[in-house]
């Protein structure tokens, strides 16, 4: 093991232990005691008025008054895309099909998601599912070309690095992300 | 959307629904009794702080920009008063306040087998961060196991985005050196 493997290696423990320390349980009746002492606030009028005022909007809608600025709305934004001569880029176009894939023989993992700058580290946004015949975790997805770095969250704790990936990139905090390059000409499998 | 949620929440308090705080403080009551006993070291006192926490909380619930997350407004709280008792008490360590630069100890390397053990040792690794100064071990935590942005922990912790950068790179640092020596 390398100097700087020890380093990653012996990070990825810390980090762990930091994620997974069970802590104290609170002592029972804790959030009892705790209401107990607070006073009911009596907001004045002008405090009420202001928070109705911020309070979160239902909006509802009947189909007959919505019909008409509809047809309105519609109608400029085609009257826009005729006097628009040039035309907009093709984003898909651009986009690259990327199959992710962590091996998982045992199927031991219970969920694992793909997080990286391309979906802002947003487990919930790349779920990856387990294909038995591959025995692996698999997700495709379409990027746009040039470098990303993600990595694999595991059973929505642990950051795994992806093990095929040609290279990493240190994230500056002691994690080592893994680097996927998209050139935008065909599929890339990893 | 859980900010909304707590929003509505926090808005109901402020309109004298108190029972709604009930459901904040039941969220949030782990964490903030864990952070005391990290501060003080003992149970019945980080008790009676984690509950004067929630108190300052419920009193200054107005300045709490609904746009924002609530538990790490609420973790900043805490921490002012886990430090307003250790300046009361005579304990305060300057925790907190930025140095020039810090000079982790270099620990005597220990074999190859031993560094072994100890990397594997999960809770070996939390018990050194628990040691750390804790201006270096709540980066850690807010980071790790609470996953705050580097804005929420330059909030919560009162230092800039580089601050909080450095403080759980620094961290991460001097805990591995006492794992194995310092491989830097």
């Amino acid at each position: 093991m390398t100097d700087e493997q020890k380093k990653i290696y012996t990070e990825d423990v810390i980090i762990q232990s930091i994620r997974t320390s069970p802590g104290t349980d609170v002592p029972e009746g804790f959030a009892e005691r705790v209401m107990q002492g607070l006073e009911p606030r009596r907001p004045s009028v002008w405090k009420r008025l202001r928070l109705w005022l911020i309070r979160p909007q239902v909006m509802t809608f009947r189909p007959m008054t919505v019909i008409p600025a509809v047809t309105l709305a519609m109608a400029l934004i085609a009257l826009a895309v005729i006097n628009n001569d040039t035309p907009a880029p093709d984003r898909t176009a651009a986009m690259t099909s990327v199959r992710f894939v962590l091996h998982d023989a045992g199927q031991q993992a219970r969920n694992v998601s793909v997080i990286g700058s391309f979906n802002k580290w947003r487990a919930e946004r790349s779920v990856m599912w387990y294909d038995p015949e591959a025995r692996a975790w698999v997700l495709e997805a379409k990027l746009p070309p040039g470098d990303h770095e993600y990595l694999f969250l595991v059973n929505g704790r642990e950051l795994v690095p992806d093990p095929q990936a040609p290279m990493t990139r240190d994230d500056g905090f002691g994690n080592r992300n893994s680097i996927l390059f998209v050139n935008g000409d065909d599929e890339q499998a990893l | 959307m859980k900010e909304e949620r707590e929003a509505d929440i926090v808005r109901k308090v402020l309109l004298g629904d108190v029972q709604a705080f009930g459901l904040l403080v039941r969220e949030y009551q782990r964490p903030v009794y864990n952070l005391m006993i990290r501060m003080v070291g003992d149970e019945d006192k980080a008790a009676d702080l984690a509950q004067d926490a929630f108190t300052r909380a419920y009193d200054k619930l107005e300045s709490f920009k609904p746009g924002r997350r609530f538990f790490p407004w609420l973790y900043s709280v805490s921490l002012n008063i886990a430090r307003d008792w250790l300046r009361a008490d005579g304990r305060d360590r300057l925790v907190f306040v930025e140095d020039a630069s810090v000079m982790a100890r270099q620990e005597d390397t220990p074999d190859e087998q031993d560094t072994l053990h100890a990397r594997l040792d999960g809770a070996k690794a939390f018990d050194i961060v628990l040691t750390l100064d804790p201006k270096y071990r709540e980066a850690l935590i807010l980071r790790y196991r609470y996953d705050f942005t580097m804005q929420e922990i330059a909030r919560t912790l009162e230092t800039s985005v580089s601050g909080a950068k450095m403080r759980i790179s620094r961290g991460l640092d001097m805990v591995r050196q006492k794992f194995d020596g310092g491989v830097i």
